[in-house]
């Protein structure tokens, strides 16, 4: 018979390697643990675990399971589901926790959904709130966040990625125990074929000081010269763009910012007409400084921007432009 | 060939307003207009792509929602969708993913080859509907989704999913399945004049929620805040002419010209 704990967290753990997100994973449940919740454990699945799962548990300070097997050492989300869901039934957690990635956000709705549990995705905030433990997380693209509490047994809850800052603890990790298990998650249809990295290349905006980033703001592909001409007036400066302007063909998908495209930390971010969706967000937040121009006041890139401009681009840049070229005549 | 394809209401994104309350919460005020969900729109047209490439492929489109929510299966059959099946909720309030998931397993549970979504809705950013309503039908599963190919004796489907940095990975599933895409996978057509006259005519079957099995709501929503500034987010005052030249001037100050 397995201890119960309160609180666990599920990580994937491929060769070994230790996924950064597993510590926001810790740092979430130790959030978890100040508001209440009882002992936590970590539950990691993958290959070559053994290493991994000791680190983790003597810098997080607490119990790890490593579940291995071959239906787990890679990705796929019926092996996931009936593995968590073995692994829930011996230990009668409150939360069950993952990442908010592509993975985590695939398997755990669907988990929640077999077991009639609550399930809430994305979550980037916990606060009490009428006298109970709320889950905050985005809605309408960031613009306002929702408080949600859960009424079932058991949660699932999805975390986004960078929110909650891992420390490690500063007391010895207390009875640190790791434990080896192997899976036995039923066998499949569903079938894992590969994975392949993205082939374009991204240095071109990666090594940009100034990155002019452009949003559905814009408007009609007609208006992106006005972008292309306003990068043209900054050094070194390089265009990118949010995910639907790539998705419309605008802009080719290496200049696409955010999670799944590509990070940046310019030391100028000139977002355009850019809404400011979380998954924008993520690719930029290391800029330096940011300017964001958009004529949606509740817009909540503003919350991530050092400077906020309420004007319209299209009619916006052409004045920024003969600024531009004012002071470049003053200062020749 | 059968295709389910579920499409969402929601708010325009110019549609809502935020304001505080006060309470130092935030208030939602939504201005009545709606449009489908634009993650969707990529499932509708992945369908109709399938459509034009087959032959023998039906497409139902389906959606949750009140009365107004009879106007995104007019536009999914104004883009080329057969039919459409409207599962009419007795409120406006979003009844959330578990319900919804549930509601559409019950409509759609061994009737589909192919169940398509969109990656989540625009308003609610959940992304469970799709991974929630393939476990109650037991069906196997793909989200965000950016590329498939049906083999070609369509028993099986080869995806492409995205993961983090662009990454793909690749996996196999048999159908009947259900694909969550994400968007980018292709470019959804506008709907053409005659397919729109043709939705126009068209009495979509109504099932009403309150006839379908119920469904305990595990979470609820207590109430929303305005997200907090990770920046000083100072802003701007004067004329666009006098807020440009602050900007340049700005950018000399911080060498950054």
């Amino acid at each position: 018979m397995d201890d119960p704990v309160d609180i666990m967290l599920v990580a994937h753990c491929l060769k070994g390697r230790i996924d950064p997100v597993t510590y926001d994973l810790i740092a979430f449940g130790r959030k978890l643990q100040e508001l209440g919740a009882g002992p936590m454990g970590l539950w990691l699945l993958g290959s070559h675990l053994e290493g991994a799962a000791q680190d983790l548990a003597d810098r997080g300070g607490l119990r790890v399971t490593a579940v291995q097997g071959e239906r787990v050492s890679d990705y796929v989300n019926d092996a996931f589901c009936a593995v968590i869901a073995q692994e829930i039934e011996a230990v009668h957690p409150a939360f069950v926790c993952t990442a908010h990635t592509s993975r985590g956000w695939e398997w755990a709705p669907s988990l929640a959904a077999r077991m009639g549990a609550g399930c809430v995705c994305g979550v980037d905030g916990l606060v009490e709130f009428q006298g109970r433990l709320c889950f905050q997380k985005d809605l309408y693209g960031g613009k306002v966040k929702g408080l949600y509490a859960a009424n079932s047994a058991t949660t699932v809850i999805t975390v986004q990625p960078g929110v909650f800052k891992f420390k490690p603890s500063a007391e010895a990790p207390t009875a640190a125990a790791v434990t080896l298990k192997s899976a036995a998650a039923p066998l499949g249809q569903t079938l894992y074929l590969g994975c392949k990295q993205a082939e374009t290349d991204t240095t071109h905006i990666t090594s940009a000081p100034i990155i002019v980033a452009v949003g559905n703001g814009i408007g009609d592909r007609e208006n992106m010269k006005l972008i292309h001409g306003l990068a043209q007036l900054l050094p070194h400066a390089e265009v990118a763009g949010s995910r639907i302007i790539c998705d419309r063909g605008w802009l080719e998908y290496s200049r696409q910012v955010g999670i799944t495209g590509t990070t940046v930390s310019p030391a100028l971010y000139l977002a355009c007409g850019i809404s400011g969706a979380s998954q924008h967000v993520m690719g930029m937040r290391g800029a330096k400084f940011v300017i964001a121009i958009n004529t949606d006041t509740s817009a909540p890139m503003f919350n991530e921007t050092d400077i906020c401009i309420v004007e319209d681009i299209v009619s916006f840049i052409p004045l920024l432009e003969d600024a531009l070229r004012q002071i470049a005549k003053r200062n020749p | 060939m059968k295709i389910l394809v579920c499409v969402k209401q929601v708010p325009e994104p110019e549609g809502i307003a935020v304001n505080r309350d006060a309470h130092g919460m935030a208030k939602l005020e939504t201005f009545g207009r709606f449009a489908m969900n634009r993650f969707d729109e990529f499932a509708v047209e992945q369908a109709i792509n399938i459509k034009e490439s087959l032959p023998d492929v039906h497409i139902q489109g389906i959606t949750v929602g009140p009365d107004r929510a009879d106007q995104v299966l007019k536009r999914a059959v104004g883009m080329g969708c057969d039919e459409g099946i409207h599962l009419l909720t007795p409120t406006e309030i979003d009844q959330g993913p578990a319900a919804v998931a549930a509601w559409i397993s019950q409509i759609g549970s061994e009737k589909y080859d192919l169940i398509l979504c969109g990656t989540m809705s625009e308003d609610t950013m959940n992304g469970q509907v799709g991974p929630m309503a393939a476990a109650l039908m037991d069906l196997p599963y793909a989200t965000q989704v950016i590329g498939m190919q049906l083999t070609r004796d369509l028993s099986h489907v080869t995806i492409e999913r995205e993961i983090e940095g662009g990454a793909r990975e690749m996996v196999r599933l048999p159908l009947p399945a259900l694909l969550a895409l994400q968007p980018g996978i292709n470019r959804p057509r506008y709907p053409s004049l005659s397919n729109l006259l043709r939705a126009n005519q068209k009495v979509f079957e109504t099932i009403s929620t309150d006839t379908l099995a119920t469904v305990t709501t595990e979470i609820d929503c207590l109430g929303f805040v305005l997200p907090v500034h990770a920046r000083p987010a100072q802003l701007l005052t004067g004329s666009a002419k006098e807020k440009a030249e602050q900007v340049a001037g700005l950018l000399k100050a911080r060498a950054l010209i």
